[in-house]
């Protein structure tokens, strides 16, 4: 089960990777949400877990008001993204299974993986909604590793993650000002 | 609802912001608050930075540079100090990281002439960075996963700040509080300071290699950030590498990882905000006129800004100086070396704060004496570092 849930948030970052259109932001950030709260629900996380997907499922929805109107998934010129989707993919697996130790593998590979698709996603991104869904995706992402807290981590880090990923796609399109 | 009335938000601005400092100032360092039913406990760097932040604040607003509104600049700067004393206090790095992050958006909410996408860019992927160092130090396994999380950290933390090789883009045209200028020289220093202390809680078998990282990117970026700031063709990216340079002796401070060290890098932080920020904020009028001009008192901004005796800086160098000595000398001649890079550089900037006149001249004639007496008597901003 928890294999599953890691491969969702995978594919959840990858949509948001690769998707340029609200609706295949929304569907990736929906994804992210849904899989770390699973994966946060599988580690007796229950609050948090809770939290992560109000958050996940309230960015998500908040992500279909803009940005273009459209799936927008892999679009011409979306070969090294999908390149970069696998190798991110591929990484965080050698790290999470091989290279580290001990439970939690597939929250070890889900979090690294969202980690480096959404930081490569804000490098990469050219519109404000695709920042912003990486930007959230993020979030969720630290607030789903406050679990590798050695004690109890409470309920902290899983309001804040949850509070920022929704604010994120609640954000109206700054004014651009000239000076 | 305030709006129309800027000076009204200003007195209830300012009386919220001495409330803020009035609790920071009369907190007790190290000891934990549960009274929120979160852990909350403030460390001593941190809380004399904020203190020093508030103050550079204060200064900043009391003697607006010309063409900004007091209003906007005290609203921007309370709500970066409010997020700067969260940073501080937080429980873990991981909420650290996280309040980090919500001030990338809050900042990304101010208009702007860079596109959203651009101006989050940096300080977002800085937090990418300093998440996976910190997931990858908390994962059990081979010290090379420490060791890969300091690589993280020391990364983020560089890229958050904007020094080299993470430089943020830069619009000379943008306004103050929408630039990367506060990542560097506002909120940076705080940031810095919390996430150094936690950081070397969190690996104690990676913390030389940590410690090496930060000397070396330090190195760099006092090399290279003098340099472009000599050398570099625009004025206003001059005063943008400067703060680069100034980062660089800071770094070194935190890698040489000595109770001296830390305490030069608390003093170069300071005179970063209580010189170089209120300075830079100062010049954008002259630099837009494009005005120089080789007064005395240029000549003396430009001694505050080289780090010369008897100001803030100099104190700070020789500590940094004298740390590297006992550590490693051929280090401390590299950084003797490149001390000499700020003279002309600093000269150029000093030439660029133009005729400053109202106001201005008196806030600036307030930094000298301000760096002067830290200059001479740095023992109570060390003391209240904890150093």
């Amino acid at each position: 089960m928890t294999e599953a849930l890691a491969f969702a948030a995978w594919l959840g970052a990858a949509l948001v990777v690769l998707s340029d259109g609200r609706r295949g932001l929304a569907l990736g950030l929906g994804l992210v949400g849904a899989a770390l709260a699973g994966l946060a629900l599988a580690t007796s996380h229950q609050l948090g877990g809770i939290a992560l997907l109000a958050g996940g499922l309230v960015a998500a929805g908040l992500r279909l008001r803009d940005g273009p109107e459209s799936w927008g998934l892999m679009e011409p010129g979306s070969t090294p993204r999908i390149i970069l989707t696998v190798v991110t993919g591929l990484f965080s697996l050698w790290i999470a299974v091989t290279v580290a130790t001990g439970d939690q593998a597939s929250l070890r590979f889900a979090v690294l993986a969202v980690l480096g698709l959404g930081g490569a996603r804000v490098l990469q991104a050219r519109e404000q909604a695709a920042s912003m869904t990486a930007i959230s995706s993020l979030a969720l992402a630290l607030g789903a590793a406050a679990a590798f807290t050695g004690g109890d981590p409470g309920l902290t880090p899983y309001v804040i993650a949850a509070a920022i990923a929704a604010a994120g796609s609640a954000l109206s399109p700054a004014q651009r000002i000239g000076t | 609802m305030l709006r129309p009335r800027p000076n009204l938000a200003v007195i209830i601005g300012a009386l919220l912001g001495l409330g803020g400092l009035a609790a920071i100032v009369l907190s007790t360092p190290g000891l934990v608050s549960d009274a929120l039913g979160v852990s909350l406990s403030l460390s001593a760097p941190a809380r004399a930075m904020l203190i020093v932040a508030a103050a550079s604040l204060a200064v900043v607003v009391v003697f607006a540079p010309e063409r900004a509104e007091r209003s906007r600049l005290l609203g921007f700067g309370l709500a970066g100090l409010a997020g700067m004393t969260a940073i501080a206090v937080a429980p873990t790095l991981d909420v650290v990281i996280l309040i980090l992050l919500a001030l990338v958006v809050l900042q990304a909410a101010a208009p702007a002439a860079r596109p959203f996408s651009r101006r989050v860019r940096a300080p977002a992927f800085a937090v990418a960075m300093l998440a996976a160092g910190l997931v990858l130090t908390r994962l059990a396994g081979p010290s090379l996963l420490e060791r890969f999380g300091a690589v993280g950290l020391v990364a983020g933390l560089v890229a958050a700040v904007g020094a080299l090789p993470y430089m943020h883009e830069f619009d000379a045209e943008e306004s103050t509080a929408a630039s990367p200028i506060p990542w560097a020289a506002f909120i940076g220093p705080v940031l810095a300071v919390t996430i150094v202390m936690r950081a070397r809680e969190l690996f104690p078998s990676a913390a030389g290699a940590f410690g090496a990282m930060l000397i070396g990117l330090g190195l760099l970026n006092m090399i290279w950030g003098c340099l472009a700031a000599w050398r570099t063709e625009a004025d206003v990216s001059a005063w943008r590498y400067s703060f680069s340079g100034d980062w660089g002796l800071a770094l070194c401070g935190f890698g040489l990882a000595l109770p001296e060290a830390q305490g030069a890098a608390v003093l170069i932080l300071s005179s970063v905000l209580l010189a170089r920020l209120p300075l830079y904020l100062w010049s954008r009028q002259a630099l837009r006129d494009k005005v120089q001009t080789d007064r005395p008192l240029n000549l003396l901004v430009a001694a505050v800004l080289a780090g010369s005796a008897p100001f803030l800086g100099f104190g700070a160098r020789i500590l940094l100086l004298h740390s590297a000595t006992a550590l490693y000398w051929p280090l401390a001649l590299v950084i003797a070396t490149s001390l000499l890079l700020w003279v002309p550089s600093s000269l150029r900037l000093g030439r660029s704060l133009g005729r400053p006149k109202g106001p201005q001249l008196v806030g600036i004639v307030l930094v000298l004496a301000v760096n002067v007496a830290l200059g001479i008597f740095p023992q109570p901003l060390l003391l209240l570092a904890g150093q």
